[in-house]
């Protein structure tokens, strides 16, 4: 690295102590040992400088490190000494007029050698602790740093005997290309995995270098309230603030964020604990078409057991049937299927006419009847395990691909729902950014995914499921498309190996003891490890690719509103009638409307009849929102006998000179 | 080892760059325990009873000194000149201050001196003016001696005389260093050894010496049977310890730990301190001061200073003076 060595005569803090080394505990090149007095503010994993005596190639050697283990012992040889100076009494032991001596003595890991040519042991020498400028250059920050150019991204404050120092990660090696992913570890609740991740982002959305380009973030809100509330100002006490300006951040919510969730399966309101009215205006549904969903089957079917038949012929279905006019002599009439409603009505005379047949085998176009029956059965649970988010209607509500803007979080909420349906919207979600990144179309140049409970999506153990291979696609691959994964779990053991092998950046929260002891934790030394067992909230072990050791740092809480507190603040709307509930969403178009209004337009519809005209105006956003939304029930009933879908830019000529619909 | 050893070798060798040098210097002269005083009995008159009996110390230990003093010495052989030994002797003494029941130097660290021990009478004068001018003091082996003669040509005869100069150099050394104490600080200060060397520190109200060794015993007939007889924390009566040339001090037996189980001299130390009668104390104030004296002594005797052998009789805190100096030399 062609660096700046820093100045020898840089003043360094206080003296802490000094290197010692023996024949038994020699000093390498990877590690060293120092003395300090009793009463030294130096901890494990505080960073230290060592100052080496004599120039080497003219050069007087620094050497930073971290360090890993400490050890406290007295002149003592055995116990018995003591228990015999005492006459075997505990109490007597206050009385003696002396202590015994006592020595604290630390090793360390090497973080870095300055020069780094010839690497030599470390040599004896005065030990200080590390001030900013030997945080920045014990980290190798300094490579990245440089004014004007930065590419820095805080992560948060290295505490070290009185002083606190900015941890920056290299945002080359954080998003790509060099290297990329983030993954979180620690136990519920008190690893604080979640805030880490919003507090992460909101820093990269600060200091993402220009010169870099945009970025957004696509997150999935599986737990509970976790992230539906990003967009809400959050608690902060006078340290976390003092770490927000320290660092640089606005210590204020995201300030563009924009929530997706399906609607319930009854389908009067969007599935998701953020549906208080006085937060709906950025709340939008997520509903999917057969073609959508269809794209994606594997992702349901193979978990099934799918065989390679049944993959034909859904194949055969996607190409031949979806879409498009399909007739066989078989069949009676021609079918043009374009909603689940459709293949069903497909399905059914497709299989009637095999058996009315008579003698003509039990195959139709080289698939049997068995594999015929198996997937029309697989599809048809697909609408209903998934209802809410597969519509029938195939009106199709989706993140805004293509148009993603700049710093602006994306939540899609799937805590509600169930396995099935989160793993469509994760699979296709994932896809269509992957997608559009690659054809460089997707409105930002990096987006960034954060999963949470990552253990269940990409489990070390168990079945090769799609949305696994996914993320080991994106793990592997995303760096050069911008494609980022920020990913967090209790336990790292039980997520996939290269999922998490692949991230270039860990951080690690307060941790289980069992997980400790997993093989992965081994290169940690024992100290190190109880201090990962007893971090605070807000403290963290942070890996980087230019970090030759773990470092402890804190973060400040998220400038957002805490989920539970959310949904205190903000309580959940109760489940309106249908009226009020297409009410609550066409107030999202126009601000005007009334209750009155929408039971008038809607009182002589069905129930299915009004959500679908609900959710075509919800699509088209028209300027015209009452013309557009009553002309849906016209249009219904003078179209009524074909199952066809209502084309919305026909009918907007209709409405236009009849503002009410009647 | 000690790196002013090497240093010594090397000037040795500008001098006589062919003269073989010992290795590593071979072992330290003091381990080879060459000079043995021979045990005695001397009988001391007692001042504080009509005959020395035990007694008791009149209370539980108690906390009173201040400071410990001790000194350590080492020699080795730099190399031997047609047979002759040419000695280098490093003699160091400390005082360690107890400050919140820690142990620390007292100004500015440790007193060391390191010199060249040689038979000049046998060798020739220009080694030694090669010694000194390399900053090195030289002391003579064959200067004439307490026996008035001059150690004869037996390379062991010149070894003795060596360490027992060396010897003499370390007390000069821990002398210094009490001197000192006693014209600057008016706390109490434990000093390993006896203290009438020097009449400055035997003369002291604050200095008290400790002696662990019993080559010498002060008593004789039934005074010896008592003080065999001592039980743990108990002492004898005070006597003195005239001397013609030196300062009378007033002395007595304590012991620190119980013997039973163990040797006769097992846990028991010699106290020296001013005499009564040249500070003019009446008889009473000499039972109480032996008294105190003896409760404080016996208050260091925890915590122990295992894994030393003499650790029955030796306190901690001059255990604390010999391992600070074995580090710094
Ligand atoms: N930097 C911080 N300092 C102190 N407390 C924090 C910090 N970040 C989060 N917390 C608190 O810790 C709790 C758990 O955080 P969370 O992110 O939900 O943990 P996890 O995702 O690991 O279960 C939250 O209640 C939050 O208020
Ligand atoms: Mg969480």
């Amino acid at each position: 690295m062609d660096t700046e060595p820093p100045s020898v005569l840089s003043s360094p803090l206080p003296l802490l102590g000094r290197v010692v080394a023996t024949e038994r505990r020699p000093n390498t090149a990877f590690e060293f040992h120092f003395w300090t007095a009793l009463d030294a503010p130096v901890g494990i994993g505080s960073i230290v400088r060592a100052d080496g005596e004599r120039p080497v190639n003219g050069q007087v050697p620094i050497v930073y490190g971290v360090v890993t283990e400490g050890l406290s012992y007295t002149d003592l040889q055995s116990p018995l000494h003591d228990v015999l100076g005492h006459d075997g009494e505990p109490s007597h032991a206050t009385a003696a007029a002396t202590e015994r001596a006592e020595i604290r003595l630390y090793s360390a890991a090497v973080l870095r050698q300055i020069p780094e040519e010839p690497m030599q042991p470390v040599p004896m020498g005065r030990v200080h602790l590390a001030d900013d400028a030997d945080v920045a250059a014990a980290l190798r920050m300094d490579g990245y740093l440089r004014d004007g150019e930065s590419r820095g991204i805080p992560v948060g404050v290295y505490h070290g005997g009185g002083v606190e120092s900015p941890i920056y990660l290299d945002a080359d090696f954080l998003v790509g290309p060099e290297a990329a992913h983030l993954n979180i570890t620690g136990v519920s609740g008190l690893a604080t995995k979640t805030s880490a991740a919003e507090w992460l982002i909101a820093s990269l959305f600060a200091h993402f270098p220009a010169s870099k380009g945009s970025v957004a973030a696509v997150c999935f809100n599986v737990k509970g309230p976790d992230l539906l509330f990003l967009d809400q100002p959050g608690e902060l006490d006078e340290r976390d603030r003092a770490v927000y300006e320290r660092l640089g951040v606005p210590a204020e919510p995201f300030e563009k964020v924009e929530y997706y969730a399906p609607y319930t399966a009854r389908g009067y309101t969007l599935n998701t604990l953020r549906s208080n009215e006085a937060l709906s205006a950025n709340v939008h549904p997520l509903t999917w078409g057969l073609r959508e969903v269809l794209q994606y089957a594997e992702v349901l079917l193979n978990r099934d057991d799918v065989d390679a038949k049944a993959d034909a012929l859904i194949d055969f279905i996607k190409e031949r049937v979806i879409d498009r006019e399909f007739t066989d002599p078989l069949l009676r009439r021609p079918y043009r299927v374009q909603t689940f409603g459709e293949l069903e009505e497909w399905f059914r005379d497709l299989l009637m006419a095999i058996e009315g047949r008579g003698g003509g085998g039990d195959s139709w176009r080289t698939h049997h009847v068995a594999t015929i029956r198996k997937v029309r059965n697989r599809l048809s649970n697909i609408s209903t395990r998934c209802a809410g988010l597969v519509t029938d209607d195939g009106a199709v509500s989706d993140l805004p691909f293509g148009n993603l803007s700049d710093r602006t979080v994306y939540v899609v909420d799937v805590a509600m729902l169930e396995e099935d349906a989160q793993d469509l919207i994760f699979a296709r979600v994932v896809s269509k950014l992957r997608e559009h990144l690659e054809r460089r179309d997707l409105g930002v140049n990096h987006v960034v995914v954060f999963v949470d409970e990552l253990n269940k999506y990409a489990p070390s153990d168990g079945p090769d499921t799609y949305v696994r291979k996914m993320l080991l696609d994106i793990s592997e691959r995303g760096r050069y498309l911008g494609l980022v994964l920020f990913s967090a779990q209790q336990f790292r053991s039980q997520v996939h190996r290269r999922v998490v092998g692949n991230a270039g950046s860990s951080l690690y929260g307060r941790m289980d003891a069992d997980e400790l002891s997993t093989p992965g934790y081994a290169v940690l030394s024992p100290a190190i490890r109880t201090r990962l067992a007893t971090l605070d909230r807000g403290q963290m072990m942070v890996r980087h690719p230019h970090f030759t050791q773990p470092i402890f740092m804190r973060f400040p809480r998220p400038a957002v509103m805490r989920g539970r507190d959310g949904v205190e603040q903000y309580p959940q709307a109760e489940e309106p009638t249908l009226e009020a509930a297409i009410l609550r969403s066409l107030l999202t178009l126009d601000r005007s409307l009334s209750l009155s209004w929408v039971q008038d337009v809607i009182a002589l519809a069905s129930e299915e009849e009004a959500l679908r005209a609900r959710n075509v105006t919800l699509l088209a956003r028209p300027a015209d929102v009452r013309s557009f939304f009553a002309a849906q029930f016209r249009a219904v009933v003078g179209a009524r006998t074909p199952g066809r879908p209502v084309v919305a830019p026909a009918l907007r000529v209709l409405a236009d000179d009849d503002p009410y619909g009647f | 080892m000690d790196p002013s050893f090497r240093s010594a070798q090397r000037t040795l060798q500008g001098w006589a760059p062919d003269l073989p040098l010992q290795a590593d210097g071979g072992a330290p002269l003091e381990t080879l325990g060459r000079v043995v005083e021979p045990p005695r009995l001397l009988a001391a008159p007692v001042v504080e009873d009509s005959a020395l009996r035990a007694r008791p110390v009149g209370g539980e230990p108690e906390v009173g000194f201040l400071a410990f003093l001790d000194g350590i010495q080492r020699s080795r052989v730099l190399a031997y000149h047609d047979g002759l030994p040419v000695v280098f002797g490093v003699v160091a003494a400390v005082i360690r201050l107890r400050v919140n029941r820690r142990l620390h130097s007292w100004t500015g660290g440790p007193l060391v001196e390191r010199r060249i021990y040689l038979p000049l009478a046998y060798l020739p004068s220009e080694l030694a003016a090669h010694f000194r001018a390399a900053g090195l003091d030289v002391v003579d082996t064959t200067a004439v001696g307490p026996d008035q003669a001059i150690p004869i040509r037996h390379p062991l005869a010149l070894l003795d005389r060596a360490i027992h100069l060396v010897q003499e150099d370390r007390e000069g050394a821990e002398q210094t260093l009490a001197e000192r104490w006693c014209n600057a600080e008016r706390a109490p200060i434990f000093i390993d050894g006896g203290l009438n060397k020097s009449e400055l520190v035997a003369r002291s109200p604050n200095a008290v010496g400790v002696v662990k060794s019993h080559r010498t015993l002060y008593v004789e007939g039934d005074a010896l049977d008592q003080v065999f007889r001592l039980r743990g924390g108990e002492r004898s009566s005070v006597f003195r310890i005239p001397s013609s040339r030196r300062t009378p001090v007033a002395s007595w037996y304590l012991r620190l730990r119980d013997p039973a189980g163990h040797d006769p001299l097992f846990g028991l130390v010699r106290v020296e301190a001013a005499d009564a009668e040249l500070a003019g104390e009446s008889l009473p104030a000499l039972t109480a001061r032996a008294d105190r004296l003896s409760r404080w002594i016996l208050a260091e005797s925890s915590p122990l200073s295992l894994p030393d052998g003499r650790w029955d009789r030796m306190v901690y805190g001059i255990r604390d003076c010999e391992e600070y100096l074995r580090a710094v030399i």
